[in-house]
Formats: C-alpha cells, sequence, structure tokens
C-alpha cells in the first residue's frame, strides 16, 4: 500500500519478505512482500499491533537480519551487514553496564578510530544535550531507566548515522519520562537543520507517541503494509495541535488499523488518510 | 562496611580456636593437639623441620613447602582458567564445538582425583608436572561451566548494539563478550582457586617430592597429630589469604556490576 520508491529516497525495500522457522517447524511468514521508500531527513514511524513484522523490518534495515527474498537498500547499496552509517536505539537496554557513560557514548567513534580528544568532545557535547553531562563518569547500573534511554540516543547521534532506527525506544519508561524523551529526540533531530537531518524510522505501538513524532506514519498488519499517513501538521506538536481534526481523523484511522474502532461504522472518521483500504 | 566484617572475621577466628581448646579437654591430646602447641609447631619447623631429614627428604621446611604448594596452584589455576575460560566461550557461540567438548571436559570433571592421580603420576612422574595438570583440570572444567554460562546468560543486545555502531567481529568479542562475562569468571576463578588448595595437597600426598601434602604424607605414618595439625593450619591460612586478596582484587576490576557491590561474584 506504500507508495512505491523514487530517486530521493534513502531507504529502498522492494518485494522485502522475512520468513522464520519456529520451534515446531512450522513456517512464519514475519514480513510479506513489502514495497516502499523512504525520504532523506524524514522521521517515519512503523505503527502496528504486536507480531505485525515490524520489528523485524526494522532488523532487516540495521543489517542485524537479512531478508528471505526481495531487495533493500540503504543509500543506493544492498544491505549485507550492520554497519555505523544505520544507528539503532534497541527496545532493551544496550548500554553497556561494564563502560562509563562517556565511554558508552564514545564507542562508536572509538571503533572507528576517531581520536581520543575528538571523540570525548563529541561524546561531552551529545551528553550534555540530552542532559546527561553530571552523570559522564557514572556506571550505567547507577542510572535510572530514562536516563539509559538518553545515554542510547546520545550514543546513536554522537556516531553520526545518517539512518537512525529506534526499536519501541521508550515502550518500558513511564508516561512523563516518555514526553520528555520526545522533546530530547526532536530537539537532537531538528536541530540540523531540514537539509542535513538524518532519516529515522521509529517503531512504536503507541498512537500518540507517532502522531507526536512522524512526518509519516506506516502501519503495518500480518508483514504487511496496509497504510501510509502523511502527518503535515507544524512542529512542535502541542496539546492543541494533536486535537486539530486532521489529527483525530488521523487517531481513527490508526485505531481502526489496531482494531480498536470501526472505521467504517464510525461517523467521524471519513476516509482517513491517503491509501487507506475501502 | 568491609571494616566491620574483618571485625566479625576476627571475632569467628578467635570462637573457632575456642571450641578447639574446649575440645581438648574432651579428646585425648593424640587424636587432637593443643593450638598452643600446633602454633609452637608452626614456629619450629617453618624454616627446617628436623623430622623431615629424619624421613629422607632434603632439609626443609614449612615455608619452602608452602612455596612450592603456593607456585603449583597458581600455575594450574593460570593454566586451568586459561582453557577453561576460552573453551567456555567459544563453545558458547559456536554450538557445533559445544556439542563435541561438552561431554569430554564434563566427563573429565567427574572423575574424582584419586583414580586419575596414579596414571598421571605414571606419565608425568612425581614432580611439579603432574600435580599442576591434575589440579589444572578441575580448574578447566569449573572455568568452562562459568564462562559458558556467563557467555550464554550475556544478552545479545550488547552485540547487536556493538555492530550497529560499527564495532568489527574481532572488537565484539573483546569489548563485550569478554568485558561483559569478567565478573563471572572472576567469581569462577575465585571458586577454582578456593578448591584448588585441597586438590592440590591430595595431589602431593599420593606422590610428590615436596609441597605441604608430602609433609602430611610423611607424618601421617607416624602419627605426628601436632606436625600433620601446623601443616594443614598453614595450608588453610595460605588458601584464606589469597581469597582474601582476589576478593579485594575482582571487586576492583568488576566495580561496574552489581554482583561486585553487593560482595558476590
Amino acid at each position: 500500500m506504500a507508495r512505491a520508491a523514487d530517486g530521493r529516497d534513502v531507504i529502498v525495500a522492494s518485494n522485502l519478505s522475512r520468513t522464520f522457522r519456529r520451534a515446531d517447524r512450522q513456517m512464519v511468514t514475519a514480513l510479506d512482500d513489502v514495497t516502499f521508500g523512504i525520504d532523506r531527513g524524514q522521521f517515519v514511524c512503523l505503527v502496528g499491533p504486536s507480531g505485525c513484522g515490524k520489528s523485524t523490518l526494522l532488523k532487516l534495515i540495521a543489517g542485524l537480519m537479512l531478508p528471505s527474498s526481495g531487495a533493500l537498500e540503504v543509500e543506493g547499496e544492498s544491505v549485507t551487514q550492520p554497519g555505523p552509517e544505520r544507528g539503532m536505539v534497541f527496545q532493551q537496554d544496550s548500554v553497556f553496564p561494564w563502560l562509563r557513560v562517556i565511554d558508552n557514548v564514545e564507542y562508536g567513534l572509538k571503533c572507528r578510530g576517531v581520536g581520543r580528544a575528538e571523540r570525548r568532545k563529541s561524546a561531552e557535547f551529545y551528553l550534555e544535550r540530552v542532559g546527561l553531562s553530571h552523570v559522564a563518569r557514572a556506571w550505567p547500573r547507577e542510572l535510572s531507566g530514562g536516563m539509559l534511554k538518553r545515554v542510547a540516543v546520545a550514543t546513536v547521534f554522537a556516531n553520526g548515522a545518517n539512518v537512525l532506527l529506534l526499536d519501541e525506544p521508550f515502550g518500558a519508561v513511564d508516561y512523563v519520562t516518555k514526553r520528555n524523551l520526545h522533546d530530547v529526540l526532536l530537539a537532537l533531530w531538528t536541530e540540523a537543520g531540514s537539509t542535513e537531518r538524518r532519516t529515522v524510522v521509529f517503531v512504536t505501538h503507541d498512537v500518540d507517541e507517532a502522531l507526536i513524532l512522524a512526518d509519516r506514519i506506516l502501519v503495518m498488519h500480518s508483514g504487511r503494509i496496509v497504510d501510509d499517513l502523511a502527518v503535515t501538521a507544524p512542529r512542535p506538536r502541542t496539546t492543541d495541535g494533536l486535537m486539530e481534526p486532521t489529527m483525530v481523523r488521523h487517531k481513527h484511522v490508526l485505531l481502526a488499523h489496531l482494531g480498536l474502532e470501526n472505521l467504517q461504522g464510525d461517523a467521524k472518521a471519513p476516509t482517513g488518510g491517503e491509501g487507506t483500504e475501502p | 562496611m568491609a571494616q566491620r566484617f574483618d571485625v566479625l572475621g576476627l571475632i569467628g577466628l578467635v570462637l573457632l580456636v575456642a571450641v578447639w581448646q574446649l575440645l581438648t579437654f574432651a579428646i585425648p591430646l593424640i587424636a587432637l593437639p593443643h593450638p598452643a602447641h600446633v602454633a609452637e609447631r608452626i614456629g619450629e619447623d617453618f624454616i627446617v623441620a628436623d623430622y623431615l631429614l629424619f624421613y629422607g627428604l632434603p632439609e626443609t621446611g614449612l615455608l619452602d613447602s608452602m612455596i612450592y604448594t603456593t607456585q603449583n596452584v597458581l600455575i594450574a589455576v593460570a593454566l586451568g582458567a586459561t582453557v577453561g575460560t576460552v573453551c567456555g566461550l567459544v563453545t558458547a557461540r559456536f554450538d557445533l564445538i559445544r556439542a563435541v567438548i561438552d561431554p569430554v571436559l564434563l566427563v573429565l570433571g567427574t572423575i574424582p582425583i584419586l583414580v586419575l592421580a596414579p596414571f598421571f603420576l605414571i606419565w608425568f612422574g612425581t614432580g611439579r608436572t603432574s600435580a599442576v595438570l591434575l589440579v589444572a583440570i578441575y580448574v578447566a572444567v569449573i572455568l568452562y561451566i562459568y564462562a559458558q554460562r556467563a557467555a550464554s546468560t550475556l544478552n545479545p543486545v550488547y552485540e547487536d548494539a556493538a555492530y550497529t555502531l560499527g564495532a568489527s567481529r574481532r572488537r565484539v568479542v573483546w569489548d563485550v563478550l569478554i568485558k561483559g562475562t569478567v565478573p563471572q569468571i572472576l567469581g569462577g576463578i575465585r571458586i577454582a582457586l578456593a578448591g584448588a588448595w585441597g586438590l592440590e595437597a591430595i595431589a602431593e600426598l599420593l606422590g610428590a617430592q615436596q609441597g605441604i601434602g608430602k609433609i602430611v604424607q610423611v607424618l601421617a605414618g607416624s602419627t605426628d597429630m601436632e606436625g600433620i595439625f601446623a601443616a594443614l593450619l598453614v595450608l588453610g591460612i595460605l588458601a584464606v589469604v589469597f581469597d582474601a586478596f582476589t576478593a579485594r582484587f575482582f571487586s576492583y576490576v568488576s566495580a561496574w556490576s552489581v554482583e561486585a557491590r553487593t560482595g558476590g561474584g
């Protein structure tokens, strides 16, 4: 359902499929013939019920998993393995417990041979930007869950990836912390200016989170992309902004896709976004 | 906190000696010697123990034996821990190799030292090699299990994260697999070290030219209880002192982990 790729796209997937063999030897199709393109600098949210294949798609883009069939290109190159140009924030805490906070933020730069002084400067800058300068020398175990997420975000930004992949990164934190993390993430993403912006693919099952963050929402169901919504509301998106008629309409469409509302039966939700299935 | 535990440990030791002293009133001295006599004996035998000459050993004492036994224990732990850790980490990531090594090492670990020792004495003689290899085998088995479990339970997200940050395979092995399992491996080394003193003494008992175990073996024939107690006591002291040092060093190295903070691992 998503529009096909064109020349400007930074991520291009064509007929992408991925199957797994379960322990009981049955084959499961996690991703079923998916084709789409993602623009440079766009903030894209992947929304869908659990088990719809959104995390699988993200792992494929990250190169942590290879497709069963189809093609996947990032920056015009076929994805065969993980690489620092595609940074990832995981659902679980991935901050290394055995490195101090600042050494965690520096780790990617260290791997790529950036000099000590330079990488320290960069790590300090991003730690400051996520509001964690005061715990630079702390051990990760001394930090709260929300702070660990900030460290993970600072780490991928410091590493300079052009494509940021976030797999339900804020799923396990409380509402207030989550809203603060959104602000931190959007501030880092917007400050680069619209031409330099990094491309973000953000997996979530939280409809409100998607509406606050995304330029575009891809809805997935049973391994397929079933809808493609453009969210054009201005940023920063306020509580009032989320109550604008277009946003409310988007929300109805998303809830319907998640099986929480009946789209046809709901008078308030007419046609939905572009490409909605009849 | 640490100082309070030291004081409590001291109280425990005093209690132990007191109980020992009390027991000597009930048990004949030929079976349980007096603590003061044993302490005196340690002093007498420390540099040169005359009775050893009588049993045909060269001029030696408790100190020489302690050094010999300690050297063997440290070499065996270093050797066994290296082999066991490497095998454990590798097998945790490669099922095929694991299927081959698992039975070999685990069966080796279940063979009693009394069964294994005669073969080693025949193959390698009564020198250092036999004792060191015997102890190293048991250390390797313990470390194999500890390292394998540590690597298996290490959350795969750390390796994935390292790769997406641009780490090479070699870096992932060193920066994630090894660093991430250090606390559990060190915990295994500490347990193996504690057991190694006893195993080394047994190995020396069964056939050696020197060492604390050799002294015990020589004196066992003459029912010299004071001498045996003196030898065993210095062995125990060695084990406790080395354990205290390793514990302190290990908690420094794994300062990042929760285990280190709570005094475990």
